[in-house]
Parts: structure tokens; C-alpha cells; sequence
């Protein structure tokens, strides 16, 4: 029968493979749409471990989180260095990385910090930061490259870099008055951290220190920089700072503390529960593109079984042939709903394929855009299920032509 | 081997029409004439069991048709009758081979009847004055009266009980309808299978034993 059908199928092959291609798009269109927010998910959720708490100024936690861990936005206000040396004084705290942003090279962002940063920030699943080549920086001028940097801008240890003040080089814009020595190379990590240059804090505020409201007041090459005052380049505020504590347990009433420190509007945000925050907001909008994508599935296998229907009138002579030589109604039938078997079977396989290629552009898409790279992933047990439904589906939609050929009187088709 | 007993049919239209009862040999040649509408192909229906009894009954080696599922009169149909349209005999993406075949596909005893299917095939080919070229020709370039003998090829294939023809030659013009059933009557096996063919071509009639005439039976 399969050969009969496949021939049958191949005689109508242009209206047959549109609607082929109708439904694989549309289950193309379904499993893009979940795989793209699972990857984005799974990506944002694997940018940040390690980090119990990220302590910055008052303002929405989603904020904070997206420009203090993906560099997306930018810091609104800032909070004193004394507040942050307040809170590592507490007890609960087992360490504090602060950190300030908002410079930038070749439109990479600079994160300034201290060296324990690639000791305490993990990524993905706990795992610690690792240097490719080199290793963490040491004097204020020196200067730690994410791997992203260092391939794309073609730079390796020992590297001479000048930072731009701001996100955007303009004219003018450029700290060059002062370079910065790359010392170690960090090993990709499929996170933001891979598209960002890390400075002494110091260094940092010292490329600061002719500066006021934005603008460059005077250069640091008239400057002895022997001559500064002790504490001179300890900075007065940086963006935010990164927390870990003795035990989770205190986490809530930690934040509660910090919530009502008294001395200065801030915050401490849990990374975990800002990014919920955020994927229910993304939620909503992709179960509108989940349901659109399922009833374009829908017309698509009505369009699939109007073909069916509509081909039945052309297909009387072949079907009254059967018949006449024996064919029973429900021979008749089974080829009809094999049709939309073989339809979807052939439709799925082709949105596999179509789905893996676009899975692999949408990831280096993702890198691209947000620094994140999820992890690449053949066709999961959850797609297998949805595939399954559509095929049942449109075998059940079948049902409808094949009673009409099961109930379709032989007489009336051989006269 | 056939017989008919009382056959009668209501058609939705409020015509009603009593058929003669008729019986058939093995190795029987019967032509069924009469103007259109007199109920032919209707009869031949019945025969096939194409069409459900509504009164009286059709008997085949013993077996009544009104004691048959309509899956047993399929199966009934596949195993024991050849059946030949008018025209469009001919399934138009299969080889002409694979048409042929077709006779068979339905039918475990007529598929035991053949032993090597492309030699029994090319044998009835070429029985029926076809040239062994005619298997590899597309469907749709073949000419009326060949499509007809590929109809009559396939119908023949497994050797059925009975081959029911329902105007095969209406399309063929009086040379060819000649040769055509020259050829027919020449492949069919006379010893064991039986025809009945329905035809208003009254210059025909002499190819069969016996000729009902549906026509005079109503007047």
C-alpha cells in the first residue's frame, strides 16, 4: 500500500509538498520560538553563580541585575565606597567584590574591580574563572581581557589597550592619556564575562581623576603620579558590589538589613529572583507567540486536510480501480490517513532539521547580542511529544476524508 | 456458476426495473444490450457486488450474495472477477505493468494462480496483440484501444472466475472494436472463466454464446 500511496502522493507533488512545507514551518516556527527562550533562559541563569546577593543603589532589581551581570542598560546611580566597606564589616559576610561601570574599549564593556573578583564571580554550574593565559591583574595599570575581547580585538598578555570614557567613542571621549597593560586572558565561559575588560579599581579612578561631570578637565600626563596622596585613587563610589555570605540561610534577612541601612538608598537584589522576575515577563509574551505558532499548526493541518478532500475528486478513477479490483472502503480510508502519516512524518523530519540549523544560528545570534551561549541541543523528549501531538492530530483530522471514501458507494463511482 | 434470482432495483428516482434471470456457465460468453438506461451497468453492479442486493438474490458457485459483508463481497469481488471499464481503465502515475498487477494486489488465491508475475504478464501483453514496449510506456500515451487491452490484461491476470465488461469497445471505432475483441475472446481461458459484457453495439453479437437484451425484456 505504501508504494501505491507514496506513487499516488508523488503524481500530486506540487500541492502536496506546499502543504508539506506549510506545516513543517509552522512546527519550525513553535520549536524556534521554545528553544530560543530556553537557550535565552538557560544562558541568563548560567551568567551568574556564586553570587548570593548584588548590593547597588535603590531602584528596580531586574535593572540592577541586567547591567551589573549582562552589561545590558546602564547604572542609574551609584553607591559610597563607605557604605560598602559598612556592609563588609558585617558578620554575616564572607566576601565583596565592588565593582564600577560605565567605560568602555572598542565597545567592549570595562568592569572595574579588585582581583578577587575572578576568585569569587562563578558561571554555569559553580564553576570558577579560569585564565587561558596570563593572570589576574596586579597593579593598577594593568588590565584582565574576557576571551571575546582578546579574539575579536586580536590581543594577547602584554597588550597595550586606552579606554573610551562612556559606552560610545567619540571625539574626545578617550582616556589617552593612559594605557593599560593586558596581564592574563580569561577562558571562554559562554557568559558576558567573555565580552568585558576588568580593571583595578584603582587604575579606574585614577583615569577618572582629570575628569568632572563627563568632561576631560585635565590631563594625566601633567600629573606626577608619585606625587598623589595615599588614598587618592581609592574611589569615593562604584556602581555595585557583588556579595557572598557565610550561609544562605541569613540571604533573606540580609537584604531585609540592607533594604533598611539607614545611611544610603540601597539595595541588595538577589540574581535569581530578579531573573524570574524576568522570565515572566518574557513568559508572557512568548505564550503569545506559542499560542500564534500553534494555530498556524492548525491551519496548517486544515490546509492539509482540504488538499486530502479536495484531491479525493481528482482521485476518483484511481480510487474506483481499487475498488473494482477488490479493494475494500477501509483499504481506501488507511490510505487516506496514511497520506497525513506520511505529510507529517516527512514534515517533522524536515522541521528537525530545519529546527537544528536555526538552533545553531539563533545561538551564535544569542552570543552575539547578550554574550551568552546555551549550550547546543538536539531534539529534546518534550519536542518528540509535540511532534507526536501534531502527527496525532493530523491523523485525526484525516479521519474526516477517509469516513468520505470509507462511506462512498463503489456504484456510484463505477457508473 | 451464476445465477440470478429475481433481481429487482429501486432507483432513488422512483424507477424501478426487473432484470431477467439470468444464468452463467463456466467458459460463457453473455452480452447484456440495450439502449442506455435500460439498466446495464446497474446489473453488472449487482454482479460485482458493487451495489447492494434490495430484492432477490445472485449466486456464485453455491454462495449467496445477500449471505456476504460487503468485506466479504470485496474480497468475494478481488478473488473471482476481472472487471473492465468503459474507459479510463487506467491508473495514470502507475507503469503499465504496475496497472496490470493491480489485479492480483487484492487477491491471495489469484496471486497463487501466478507464479512469475513479469511472465504472466508479458505473456497476456503480448496474447493480446501488444508489443512488450507497451510495459514501459507511460500510462497517458498509450492510445484508447491499447489501455483497453491493458484493462483486459489486468482483468485476466490470476485467472478470475468471471470478467465483467461494461462497454469496453464504446470508445473503440468498428475496426478496432473487432480486432479488440478478437484478441479478448482469444486470451480468455473458455474452459474455465466466463464473461458477461454489457454493450448497445449490436454488430458485436456474434461473439457470444448468448445475448439478453435488457430493452425487449421491459417491453
Amino acid at each position: 500500500m505504501l508504494s501505491l500511496l507514496l506513487k499516488s502522493m508523488r503524481s500530486r507533488i506540487i500541492p502536496t509538498s506546499l502543504v508539506t512545507i506549510s506545516l513543517m514551518a509552522s512546527m519550525v516556527l513553535l520549536l524556534s520560538i521554545e528553544r530560543i527562550q530556553q537557550g535565552t533562559e538557560e544562558g541568563f541563569n548560567q551568567s551568574i553563580s556564586g553570587v548570593d546577593a548584588i548590593i547597588g543603589p535603590r531602584s528596580s532589581s531586574l535593572e540592577l541585575v541586567l547591567y551589573t551581570v549582562f552589561h545590558l542598560g546602564r547604572p542609574t546611580n551609584n553607591i559610597t565606597t563607605k557604605t560598602v566597606n559598612d556592609i563588609k564589616q558585617r558578620s554575616d559576610i564572607s566576601w565583596l567584590v565592588p565593582i564600577a561601570l560605565g567605560d568602555s574599549h572598542r565597545g567592549f564593556r570595562v568592569v572595574a574591580t579588585q582581583s578577587n573578583y575572578f576568585e569569587h564571580i562563578k558561571y554555569g554550574n559553580n564553576q570558577s574563572l579560569i585564565f587561558l593565559n596570563g593572570v589576574a591583574f596586579s597593579e593598577l595599570s594593568e588590565a584582565v581581557l574576557g576571551s571575546d575581547v582578546a579574539e575579536r580585538l586580536n590581543y594577547n598578555v602584554g597588550s597595550e589597550i586606552q579606554i573610551t570614557h562612556g559606552s560610545v567613542e567619540s571625539i574626545g571621549s578617550k582616556h589617552d592619556d593612559f594605557s593599560f597593560k593586558v596581564t592574563g586572558i580569561l577562558k571562554k565561559t559562554g557568559t558576558p564575562i567573555d565580552q568585558a575588560i576588568f580593571l583595578d579599581l584603582k587604575g579606574y579612578e585614577l583615569l577618572h581623576l582629570g575628569w568632572m561631570s563627563g568632561k576631560k578637565v585635565f590631563s594625566l600626563d601633567d600629573i606626577d603620579l608619585s606625587s598623589l596622596p595615599a588614598g587618592a585613587l581609592d574611589p569615593k563610589t562604584v556602581t555595585a558590589a557583588f556579595v557572598g555570605l557565610k550561609s544562605k540561610i541569613t540571604l533573606f534577612k540580609f537584604t531585609k538589613s540592607i533594604r533598611e541601612y539607614s545611611k544610603e538608598a540601597i539595595s541588595a537584589v538577589i540574581p535569581g529572583i530578579a531573573l524570574s522576575e524576568l522570565w515572566s515577563i518574557v513568559g508572557l509574551v512568548d505564550k503569545g507567540f506559542q499560542l500564534l505558532s500553534w494555530i498556524i499548526i492548525a491551519i496548517s493541518l486544515i490546509a492539509m486536510v482540504t488538499l486530502i478532500i479536495a484531491s479525493l475528486d481528482n482521485r476518483k478513477q484511481e480510487m474506483t480501480i481499487y475498488r473494482a479490483n477488490g479493494a475494500s472502503p477501509k483499504f481506501l480510508a488507511i490510505m487516506v490517513i496514511c497520506e497525513s502519516l506520511v505529510i507529517g512524518l516527512v514534515a517533522i523530519i524536515g522541521a528537525i532539521i530545519l529546527v537544528t540549523i536555526v538552533t545553531y544560528f539563533a545561538t551564535n545570534q544569542l552570543n552575539l547580542a547578550l554574550g551568552i551561549s546555551p549550550s547546543f541541543k538536539w531534539i529534546s523528549l518534550e519536542e518528540i511529544k509535540v511532534f507526536g501531538l501534531i502527527l496525532f492530530a493530523g491523523v485525526l483530522s484525516s479521519l474526516v476524508p477517509a469516513v468520505m471514501v470509507f462511506r462512498k458507494n463503489l456504484h456510484q463511482t463505477l457508473s | 456458476m451464476l445465477e440470478t434470482l429475481g433481481l429487482e432495483y429501486h432507483y432513488q428516482h422512483g424507477k424501478k426495473i426487473v432484470f431477467p434471470e439470468i444464468e452463467v456457465k463456466r467458459g460463457q460468453r453473455l452480452l447484456i444490450s440495450g439502449f442506455s438506461g435500460c439498466g446495464k451497468t446497474t446489473l453488472l453492479s449487482l454482479i460485482a457486488g458493487a451495489l447492494k442486493l434490495q430484492a432477490g438474490d445472485i449466486k456464485f458457485d453455491g454462495i449467496n450474495y445477500s449471505s456476504m459483508s460487503s468485506l466479504l463481497l470485496d474480497k468475494f469481488r478481488a478473488d473471482h472477477i476481472g472487471y473492465i471499464f468503459q474507459t479510463l481503465n487506467l491508473i495514470p502515475f502507475l507503469s503499465v505493468s504496475e496497472n496490470i498487477a493491480l489485479g492480483i494486489r487484492f487477491s491471495q488465491s489469484r496471486k497463487s494462480k501466478v507464479n512469475d508475475l513479469n511472465q504472466e504478464i508479458t505473456r497476456l501483453v503480448k496474447s493480446l496483440g501488444l508489443g512488450k514496449e507497451v510495459l514501459t510506456t507511460p500510462v497517458n500515451r498509450l492510445s484508447v484501444g491499447q489501455q483497453q487491452r491493458v484493462a483486459v490484461a489486468r482483468a485476466l491476470l490470476g485467472k478470475p472466475d468471471l470478467i465483467l465488461a461494461d462497454e469496453p469497445t464504446s470508445a473503440l471505432d468498428a475496426e478496432t472494436t473487432k480486432k479488440f475483441l478478437n484478441e479478448v475472446m482469444d486470451a480468455f481461458d473458455s474452459t474455465k472463466q466466463a464473461i458477461i459484457m454489457v454493450s448497445h453495439d449490436a454488430s458485436i453479437t456474434h461473439y457470444f454464446d448468448t445475448v439478453i437484451d435488457l430493452n425487449k425484456q421491459h417491453a
